[in-house]
């Protein structure tokens, strides 16, 4: 019997301290995404209590302060300690492997973001276990209502320095990503042979070079407003209760592509595998891109068509305009299946159902681009259930394809294709109950983040219809818990590309050795490994 | 579903607002089925069997087309500047201030309740234990100068199909003209602590003999 091959979960020092004290690429993304993941759980229990209390009307499950609360923790889990680090971490692990280098630039300055954003998200939650509670005032937190002259307790401060804390983490890891991708590439691995999801994790880190140190700023005034004496967002002393909101949205509306484009990468790292053919149009991909990212640096006003403070018409023009190089995306992929020899694994149906989802959420947010459209769903339920279609039944679902996709890769086993079908369709099924009804909830004029609604017309059904819908996809999540546990007791080993896929990540073990590669093949095209596989082909000739 | 068609007849802006919603509603319905569609087509029409296996031949391996790539991103830039123009002109006729408004009223909100002050006539307070209602007259342009004495606010009378923001130290101004009689909700539509979900009032718009009527301290 000869010894499994050291990989990077079994070296020699796999004790708990080594893991601690790791700066190995993959050992920090599978910390990432294994903390992203808690949080995570901990968001989805917040919504859980969310829909309960809204199952019925003038329900008294839990009390207005601490459904506040939960609304506040929730999306801020979801935003800033789920959905964006578990991006990071699958970089993390990603990326030197797909370019084919034995680590990141910075090591240590890795590690040292890794350690901040658990750090940064238990110091939000703390807040909880504070004499007045945790932070109440929603993700976006506007002044002046976070002010210490309304918002009294510690909790608000916690979340500040929580999120201000996680916001420095993802500027140094964007950092390392950018340094990383344009330094570290193989020889031969040229930038237009990078996959997909290496130049979408530039395009993001080039976003939170610009976007995060306007919320750092925005809640370091908060902070020097509430103890150091600082007038920011008080007009009774000069400030201005916009300003909250311009710095808020400066850095909150390209998050929502920080959010957003690295499952765009993924999922154009999966679905060529599975219609086996190259993704089709690699350039306009890149570039669409780099046009999301840069045109959602001049939207984020769109987020204020109501406060009758800013130039309506500019903001809506610059939104409308996103919806370009989103729809060029869509087509690629489209063009992608198109003649194809497509199989239906786990990650594949993720990520059809991402396509599914997502667009619904792109095109209601084509609707709230328009001023006049946006003067009645801003605000309301309308809002919650688009921003869900985007980071829900995109995001989300992206994530889910993601890990079942790398799952062998990292460690050595395939997750259950027969539980994952199934969670697929009860989180499939289960996403499109609970927010479809959410649209109609806000054409019927209920507004967000409201505790209790009036028992007259329909919205008693729709929201009961939205509070099922939540527990399903409950226990979808559960299922993906219990395939964890299960198939880590299957023994059947995973050999190096389990999938027939096509970048260099699968040219190495699964899992990878502590350096990555042993070897490396020619690096040809942005597929080496199916060039790898198919040597007949001459990557070159491939129009 | 019926809450799909917009009530454009409660306001002189309300019917811009509906207009522009069916266009979108329309234009997103098309987009909708046309992707889903090529999407759905494309999953089943090249599925792989189950009967065959890995061997199978690779499918054809290209992997762009200039002239698709630039018409599909020409076609949407086309489709959203036609809605831009046609957002653009209803925004304008809901954003426009008359020059001398029938009626102005000053809305102030706060921690939790609303204030109509009625320029030079009588001024509506209630709390959320006790909604105020703020009267208009049908088929006169009312502006309302909005502000807050603490935190944000918004006034959201959905049946107007308008909202805007109350926020102190930055009053904004909009003009609206009911067109139908009527009582209709309004909410705070920003979060502003735990009684936001209560902090509600109404609208009840009545012809213009009754609001002058109440205005000189009749009933309604």
């Amino acid at each position: 019997m000869t010894a499994a091959p050291a990989s990077f979960v079994t070296t020699p020092r796999s004790d708990v301290l080594s893991w601690i004290t790791t700066t190995d690429h993959k050992r920090i993304g599978v910390l990432y995404l294994t903390t992203s993941l808690m949080y995570f759980a901990v968001a989805g229990i917040l919504a859980l209590g969310i829909r309960t209390q809204l199952a019925r009307p003038a329900n008294d499950f839990i009390s207005s302060q601490t459904f506040a609360e939960l609304f506040t923790l929730h999306g801020t889990a979801m935003i800033f300690l789920f959905v964006a680090p578990f991006a990071l971490g699958l970089a993390n692990f990603l990326l030197p492997l797909q370019i084919g280098a034995p680590d990141m630039a910075f090591p240590r300055l890795n590690a040292t973001s890794y350690w901040m954003f658990l750090f940064g998200g238990l110091t939000i939650f703390a807040g909880a276990a504070t004499d007045e509670g945790a932070a109440s005032n929603g993700w976006t937190a506007y002044a002046p209502l976070s002010e210490i002259k309304i918002s009294t307790g510690l909790g608000q401060d916690l979340w500040i320095v929580g999120v201000f804390i996680v916001s420095v983490a993802t500027i140094l890891t964007a950092i390392n990503f950018v340094t990383t991708v344009f330094i570290y590439r193989a020889p031969g691995m040229t930038m237009w042979r990078i996959p997909i999801f290496a130049w979408e994790m530039v395009a993001t880190s080039l976003l939170i070079f610009m976007a995060f140190p306007a919320l750092a700023a925005d809640l370091l005034l908060l902070f020097v407003d509430r103890h150091l004496g600082g007038h920011a967002f008080d007009p009774a002393f000069g400030g201005s209760a916009v300003l909250w909101q311009h710095l808020f949205w400066f850095f909150g509306h390209p998050e929502v592509y920080v959010l957003i484009l690295p499952y765009f990468g993924v999922i154009s790292e999966i679905i060529p595998v599975f219609a086996r053919k190259p993704i089709f149009g690699y350039t306009g991909l890149v570039l669409a891109a780099f046009a999301i990212a840069g045109l959602s640096m001049g939207v984020w006003a769109h987020h204020m068509f109501t406060s009758g403070a800013v130039d309506d018409p500019f903001f809506s023009f610059m939104s409308f305009l996103i919806a370009v190089p989103t729809g060029v995306k869509f087509f690629n992929w489209i063009g992608t299946l198109w003649r194809g020899s497509i199989t239906f694994a786990t990650p594949m149906l993720f990520s059809l159902g991402f396509l599914m989802n997502f667009l619904l959420g792109g095109i209601t947010g084509v609707m709230i681009a328009s001023p006049p459209i946006d003067f009645q769903a801003h605000q309301s339920y309308f809002i919650v259930a688009h921003m869900h279609y985007v980071l829900g039944g995109g995001s989300l679902f992206a994530i889910f394809a993601a890990l079942f996709f790398w799952w062998p890769k990292m460690f050595g086993r395939k997750l259950r294709e027969g539980l994952g079908t199934w969670c697929f369709w009860l989180l499939f099924i289960g996403f499109n109950v609970a927010f479809l009804p959410m649209h109609f909830m806000g054409l019927e004029g209920m507004p967000r983040r409201v505790y209790t609604y009036d028992a007259g017309g329909t919205l008693p059904l729709l929201n009961l219809i939205a509070t099922s819908g939540s527990y399903l996809m409950a226990m979808g999540v559960l299922l993906f818990g219990w395939n964890v546990v299960v198939s880590a007791f299957d023994r059947e080993p995973v050999d190096s590309d389990p999938w027939g896929a096509n970048s260099l990540e699968w040219a190495t073990s699964s899992p990878p050795p502590e350096h990555n590669f042993d070897t490396l093949p020619p690096i040809r095209s942005e597929r080496p490994v199916f060039d790898l596989r198919h040597p007949e082909l001459d990557p070159s000739a491939l129009a | 579903m019926n809450r799909l068609q917009w009530p454009g007849s409660t306001t002189a802006q309300a019917a811009l607002m509906a207009s522009n919603w069916v266009l979108f509603l329309w234009v997103g319905a098309a987009v909708a089925v046309i992707v889903w569609g090529l999407i759905l087509f494309a999953v089943l029409r090249w599925r792989r069997p189950r009967s065959v296996g890995a061997d199978v031949p690779l499918p054809p391996q290209f992997r762009r087309n200039n002239v698709l790539e630039i018409g599909w991103t020409l076609a949407p830039l086309a489709i959203v500047m036609i809605l831009f123009i046609y957002t653009y002109r209803a925004e304008a006729g809901v954003e426009a201030l008359v020059p001398n408004p029938d009626l102005t009223v000053d809305v102030n909100g706060y921690r939790w309740g609303w204030t109509f002050a009625y320029r030079g006539g009588p001024t509506v307070q209630g709390t959320f234990t006790n909604p105020p209602q703020l009267v208009l007259p049908r088929d006169e342009t009312v502006r309302i100068v909005l502000t807050s004495s603490d935190v944000n606010h918004a006034f959201w009378v959905p049946a107007f199909l308008f909202k805007r923001d109350a926020i102190p130290g930055h009053p904004s101004a909009f003009d609206v003209r009911p067109e139908r009689l009527g009582t209709y909700e309004g909410h705070c539509a920003e979060f502003c602590g735990y009684a936001h979900a209560l902090m509600g009032f109404s609208v009840k718009v009545v012809p213009p003999a009754q609001y002058a009527r109440w205005r000189g301290g009749g009933s309604l």
